[in-house]
């Protein structure tokens, strides 16, 4: 069964897939998740940080401050043990849904 | 060089954090912008064409602010009833017992009174009810604080301000009544008035020691509150 709250899946689980690699912060992961799907997955600030907010709250992410090169402080978000519990579902969903999807295309074009 | 802490603090103005809050997310939305501006120039933008990308990219400020107000605030540990009824309830309920209990230990202990037959043993049940039944009013009073503090509305602050005596009404108006009826054995000796009596002794005077404390301390702490509002 298809979640209701796919949709709002979609960005948690492309957050979670590329935090998997490692730990990065907010606009690497945002610049990754363009880059990884090629152009075709972008976030605006009004779309990450809220979002990551809220997966820190969920207690998926976790997030620290450290001092970059320059000297600006940046937060960087890491994976959390409940955070790689939660993509295997999210995962599996998704998967479901594209299966449903390709099924139904075949059948509308025969 | 632009000054992107600056242009995102005028931008999130009204943004509705307490300041420590509010100052992490404009050096994380600060360093955002800077690094896609820096990135933009590095790319070969304008100037101009840079910063009017990366502020693009920030999308609607407004819906930005919402979003990052009700992203960041805080869920309550506990649910609202706990805070509001059952933590004051169990406080007042506590506080109640210890001192019922402090006050037989450290009290007046039983005696032998002369009596016409003799020699009766005699148990000070004045001097421990009454020193309890006056502690009440201030335990009452810190039950109905806690529970307005946490927000609770009227029912839930007397709710919790008469809360220690719930299992004596329990005993008193179901149990014992239950017991009249169906066990004779318990009901033997219990008469009317007596019945009445232990009511009273322990449902109505302390329920009434316990608002005593409970509906002054609903009031002003009430009142106290709407001043904090007025005064911003």
């Amino acid at each position: 069964m298809i979640g209701t709250g796919i949709k709002k899946g979609t960005a948690e689980l492309a957050i979670l897939s590329v935090l998997q690699d490692g730990p990065l912060h907010g606009y690497e992961l945002s610049r990754r998740i363009e880059a990884q799907t090629k152009g075709l997955l972008s976030f605006s600030l009004a779309a990450l940080y809220p979002m990551l907010y809220r997966m820190e709250q969920r207690r998926w992410i976790r997030g620290a401050w450290e001092t970059a090169c320059s000297g600006r402080r940046r937060r960087c978000y890491r994976l959390t043990r409940q955070g790689k519990k939660k993509l295997q579902p999210l995962r599996a969903e998704w998967s479901e849904l594209f299966t449903a999807l390709r099924r139904l295309t075949k059948v509308s074009n025969a | 060089m632009h000054d992107w802490a600056q242009i995102v603090r005028d931008r999130l103005a009204t943004l509705a954090l307490d300041d420590e809050d509010a100052a992490q997310v404009f050096d994380e939305l600060t360093g955002h912008l800077e690094q896609d501006y820096r990135s933009l120039l590095s790319e070969g933008c304008s100037e101009e064409e840079a910063v009017r990308r990366a502020l693009a990219g920030a999308g609607d400020w407004q819906v930005l602010q919402r979003k990052i107000e009700s992203s960041r605030k805080k869920e309550p540990s506990m649910p609202k009833r706990v805070m509001q009824f059952w933590i004051p309830a169990f406080v007042t309920l506590l506080l109640s017992m210890a001192c019922l209990a402090l006050i037989q230990i450290f009290g007046p202990s039983p005696w032998f009174a002369p009596a016409i037959n003799g020699w009766r043993f005699v148990a000070p049940v004045g001097l421990v009810y009454i020193p309890w039944v006056f502690t009440l009013p201030f335990i009452g009073a810190l039950g109905a604080y806690l529970s307005n503090r946490a927000g609770g509305r009227a029912r839930a602050v007397f709710s919790a301000t008469i809360f220690p005596i719930l299992p004596y009404t329990v005993f008193f108006i179901i149990g014992l009544a239950i017991a009249m009826v169906l066990d004779d054995h318990v009901a033997r000796n219990l008469t009317i008035p007596m019945f009445f009596v232990g009511l009273c002794a322990w449902v109505i005077f302390p329920g009434a020691a316990l608002l005593a404390g409970g509906v002054p301390a609903h009031y002003f702490s009430g009142r106290l509150d709407t001043r904090q509002i007025y005064n911003g």
